[in-house]
């Protein structure tokens, strides 16, 4: 019995390479970087060529978005079926399978009624057992195989995020402005202290709906939740919107005219006053001071 | 020449039977396809809305003009209805009628004024199609409804024309002095023609009598048979409520909304070949009207043209033709996340498509099997499910605005009070909701109301999620929020959150939650009828703004105006009442982005605005807080304020003018 798996380097595929053993020994990978730069339907259709020729009992990969998407365009291309993100499989006819639902807030009982099914192993519930490892298989016949349209799809080109390159997640400290910044241009000051600081730059719902920064910088309830050190918000009143998105940030600076906004009431440390005196005189200082 | 005309009439009727025949059985078999839905019982109320809908034309005459044209090519029709008879009587023997009606001379008469009534009405529709253009039209088969006058008025000329030609030629059964317009035009024929022009009418009347029959079998136009079916089969409570999923029957039987037209319910699928594109959903909806992706008309049109594609070759394989999901195909995703569910388009819609149920079964799919819905709001979904509030809040915080009050807080086991007051987590957790909540409980205080909160212990009601189409997470919430009412053997529920009144009201119940539930406006207005608040008048203005889940789906209108008088001067909004606007938040937009068209709370704060009042009254905490930021947003004149905060206001400073 021939298994074809789709290794990667990393525990999630040595995790699935547990579950893959299951469905016959021995076990032929077909490497993720057997196409380079990656392109998704050309390692389906390297797959669908080994599988066929070995008549494989099962294909396997592990539950990644990369070894998602290459399994899901080998299900379309092949009219196999596919169960993703499995957390247990008993093989069989039909196969038996829990598998993830809902980002993993309910597990599913399935049975998989095909003669090869396609399987991915959801990352880190599986532990890895010894035993026979993969081989990996020759795939240059393939590749020299591979039609055009099968490399319509592949990666490009990497571009970093927009912002100076600090992500609102991972950022440290975070400048965000409201409403009160008042247009588009007035953002000027919050980049400016940002790039002073190292920090990324944030704003309101508010913001958002009036054009002024895009979905991206947005923080809050529908957009990025943060958990900075510090978070600065500027001109932000403190919708509840917003302020959901503020539950991991450790301290919190508020600067607005109205000391009564409930980010002022909710705040570390506050600043009330006009926050286009305020900013670029703390700028000054950071300037002075270096 | 009798039988000659006998066996064409009756192989006329026999081609356009079966034409017909085969049509409908096949509309009848996939109807009967259609997955359960439970709408029997409630006669009465069944009929009260054929009298009414259907018969008395109540949803078409909202619109003055185009109602009074349709009601009288409508009741023109069930006028006309036994001259098919009668047409066909004559068609055969010139000499023979229908035993006593065709006899007649009053009936004669009504036939004679309903026949211009119905001509009237048909140019009248014209004009309407082709002069004046409503934008309601836009996307409705055009061509098509020109044709259907097109055939009416060739109905009713046909009719007169034969009318007339048989008083010329002295053939009438009824005395020819009852019928004004057939004479009338009678005095015009003469000559040896006449004899064939009344031959010649009374066939093409036939006829084409006989082809429309055939031709609305396969159109738009089937509404005429089947909207009265559709009507009768409407919802006849609750219009708030949705149809929960049994989770709990066979995994088979289970229902997870619909991904293809074979998953509809008969119902669903019988509101489809209703529709008959008159626009008027898409004329109320809001996000229609701010250029979003989604009109209910159009949803409805794209469901029934898949419908009719595809359920005919589901229905011939036996169940092992799988159709195309709806979604996308059909109908985008962007369409089905579009909808607030404010119901407008269902309150408008004259043959009773109920809409909602549509958008809310695709979107029990997407989201419970195909985990496809708008990124931002699985945040919301995961809090309501983890922290039991869709801002994933501390639960122990829901008692702070509270703080300093005295507000009684229910533990487990202590007897019941006299009104539970559910706070909601809005009012709970948001500084603007909040203020709402302060103040319904002073006035309760003030009144001297035996009320206490659950604090801790209140959940979310889960209407975000279902609304969402996340049954599991509402189920559960559901049967968590009425296990904690129940054992404390609660039997009066206040709530200032329309969401939380509906849900609890009318949705609960289906989990073994039946209580009185009253929204603090109807409440309060009590309270002020008793005598126990008296607020101080003013000459301030104001505009209340109705809550679609207040106002439309569970019709609490007049008490909030109780209130408005009783503190302020009133001014409507153009769109007031049961035609009220909505906010943008229904429907659990409230945490989604609104990418596309421009902000609906915007539009309705420039209505608010245009009224000149300085008082925008809400009476909902998820409009409080985006008509205030539509209010930021566009830098109108206008304090939002909830009407509990306006009534408080005026209790204490008549209170402080009587010490």
């Amino acid at each position: 019995m021939n298994t074809v798996v789709l290794t990667e380097p990393g525990d999630a595929s040595r995790q699935m390479v547990t579950l893959a053993r299951k469905f016959g020994e021995p076990l032929h990978a077909v490497p993720m970087n057997a196409v380079e730069p990656f392109a998704p339907d050309a390692l389906a259709a390297i797959l669908q060529g080994v599988a066929d020729e070995l008549n494989a009992s099962a294909v396997l990969a592990a539950g990644t978005e990369r070894g998602n998407e290459v399994m899901a365009r080998l299900a379309a291309r092949s009219g196999l079926p596919f169960a993703a993100n499995c957390v247990a499989v008993t093989p069989g006819s039909p196969v038996t399978l829990t598998r993830l639902r809902w980002g993993g807030s309910l597990l599913e009982e399935a049975r998989l009624h095909s003669a090869r099914p396609l399987i991915t192993v959801a990352p880190h519930t599986v532990p890895v057992e010894a035993g026979t490892e993969p081989v990996d298989v020759d795939v240059k016949r393939f590749v020299d195989g591979l039609d055009e349209r099968d490399l319509a799809v592949r990666v490009s080109d990497h571009v970093a995020p927009g912002s100076g390159g600090v992500s609102l997640t991972t950022a440290k400290v975070i400048v965000s402005g409201g409403r009160g910044v008042g247009s588009k241009e007035g953002f000027a000051i919050i980049e400016e202290l940002a790039g002073l600081l190292g920090a990324a730059v944030g704003c309101s719902r508010a913001v958002t709906s009036a054009g002024w920064r895009p979905h991206s910088d947005q923080v809050g309830q529908t957009g990025t939740k943060v958990a900075p050190e510090v978070y600065i918000a500027c001109g932000i009143s403190g919708a509840t919107q917003h302020m959901a998105g503020l539950k991991g940030a450790k301290r919190i600076v508020a600067i607005n005219s109205d000391p009564q906004a409930p980010l002022m009431l909710n705040a570390d440390y506050t600043v009330a006053g006009d926050l286009k005196e305020i900013l670029p005189a703390i700028s000054a200082e950071i300037r002075n001071g270096r | 020449m009798i039988a000659i005309q006998a066996v064409a009439l009756a192989l006329a009727l026999i081609v356009a039977g079966t034409l017909f025949s085969r049509r409908a059985l096949l509309l009848y078999r996939l109807i009967r396809s259609g997955k359960p839905a439970s709408r029997s019982g409630d006669l009465p109320a069944r009929a009260r809305a054929e009298a009414v809908v259907v018969v008395g034309q109540s949803k078409l005459l909202l619109r003055l003009v185009p109602g009074l044209v349709h009601a009288a090519i409508f009741w023109g029709f069930l006028v006309l209805f036994p001259t098919i008879v009668i047409a066909m009587i004559g068609a055969v023997d010139p000499h023979s009628t229908l035993p006593w009606l065709g006899t007649q001379g009053w009936y004669a008469l009504l036939v004679d004024v309903f026949a211009v009534l119905v001509l009237g009405g048909v140019v009248a529709a014209f004009l309407i199609r082709k002069v004046q253009r409503p934008a309601r039209f836009k996307g409705s088969h055009l061509g098509e409804a020109d044709l259907i006058l097109a055939l009416i008025a060739g109905i009713v000329c046909t009719l007169l024309l034969w009318h007339a030609s048989q008083i010329s030629m002295g053939l009438n059964d009824y005395p020819a002095s009852w019928a004004p317009v057939s004479g009338l035009l009678a005095q015009g024929l003469h000559g040896p023609l006449v004899p064939l022009l009344e031959r010649a009418a009374v066939w093409a009347h036939v006829l084409i009598i006989l082809s429309f029959l055939v031709y609305l079998t396969y159109s738009k136009h089937l509404h005429i048979g089947v909207a009265a079916i559709n009507v009768y089969f409407g919802r006849t409570r609750a219009r708030g409520r949705l149809e929960p999923i049994e989770f709990e029957k066979p995994a088979e039987d289970v229902r997870f909304g619909s991904a293809r037209v074979t998953d509809m319910t008969w119902k669903q699928m019988l509101d489809t070949v209703s529709c008959t594109e008159c626009g008027r959903c898409q004329d109320v909806c809001p996000a229609y009207a701010t250029g979003k992706a989604l009109s209910p008309k159009l949803l409805i049109m794209a469901v029934r043209d898949q419908l009719m594609a595809e359920g005919p070759k589901a229905l011939a394989s036996n169940g092992s033709y799988v159709p195309p999901p709806i979604v996308p195909n059909a109908v985008t995703d962007d369409i089905v996340w579009d909808c607030v569910t404010c119901g407008a388009c269902v309150r408008e819609c004259p043959v009773g498509i109920e809409h909602i149920d549509h958008v809310i079964d695709l979107r029990r799919n997407l989201v419970m099997v195909e985990s496809r819905f708008p990124a931002e709001a699985g945040a919301m979904l995961r809090d309501v499910d983890r922290s039991s509030n869709p801002w994933g809040k501390p639960q122990a915080d829901r008692t702070h605005w509270a703080e300093g009050l005295g507000v009684r807080v229910l533990k487990a086991g202590e007897p019941a009070p006299d009104v539970l007051f559910w706070v909601g987590c809005a009012p709970a957790f948001d500084e603007r909701a909040r203020k709402a909540a302060i103040s319904t409980a002073k006035l309760m205080q003030m009144a001297g109301v035996d009320f206490a909160i659950l604090g801790p212990r209140e959940a979310c009601t889960g209407d975000p999620a279902r609304r969402m189409g996340d049954e599991y997470t509402f189920q559960r919430l559901a049967g968590q929020n009425v296990e904690t009412l129940n054992e404390a053997r609660v039997r009066r529920i206040v709530t200032t959150c329309p969401h939380c009144f509906n849900t609890i009201g009318n949705e609960y119940p289906d989990f073994g939650g039946r209580y009185e539930v009253v929204h603090h406006t109807e409440f309060l207005a009590e309270l002020m009828r008793e005598g126990k608040l008296t607020p101080m008048p003013s000459e301030r203005t104001i505009t209340y703004h109705d809550s679609c889940y207040l106002a439309r789906h569970n019709d609490v209108r007049s008490q909030p105006r109780e209130l408005v008088d009783a503190v302020g001067k009133a001014i409507e909004m153009p769109r007031h009442g049961e035609r009220t606007f909505c906010c943008g938040a229904g429907g659990a937009r409230m945490w989604m982005e609104e990418k596309r068209g421009t902000p609906i709370n915007q539009e309705r704060v420039r209505e608010a605005a245009a009224t000149g009042a300085e008082t925008l009254a809400v009476a909902c905490p998820f409009c409080t807080v985006m008509l205030d930021d539509g209010v930021r947003e566009t830098g109108a004149k206008l304090q939002v304020i909830d009407l509990a905060t306006l009534l408080a206001e005026a209790v204490e400073k008549r209170r402080a003018l009587a010490t």
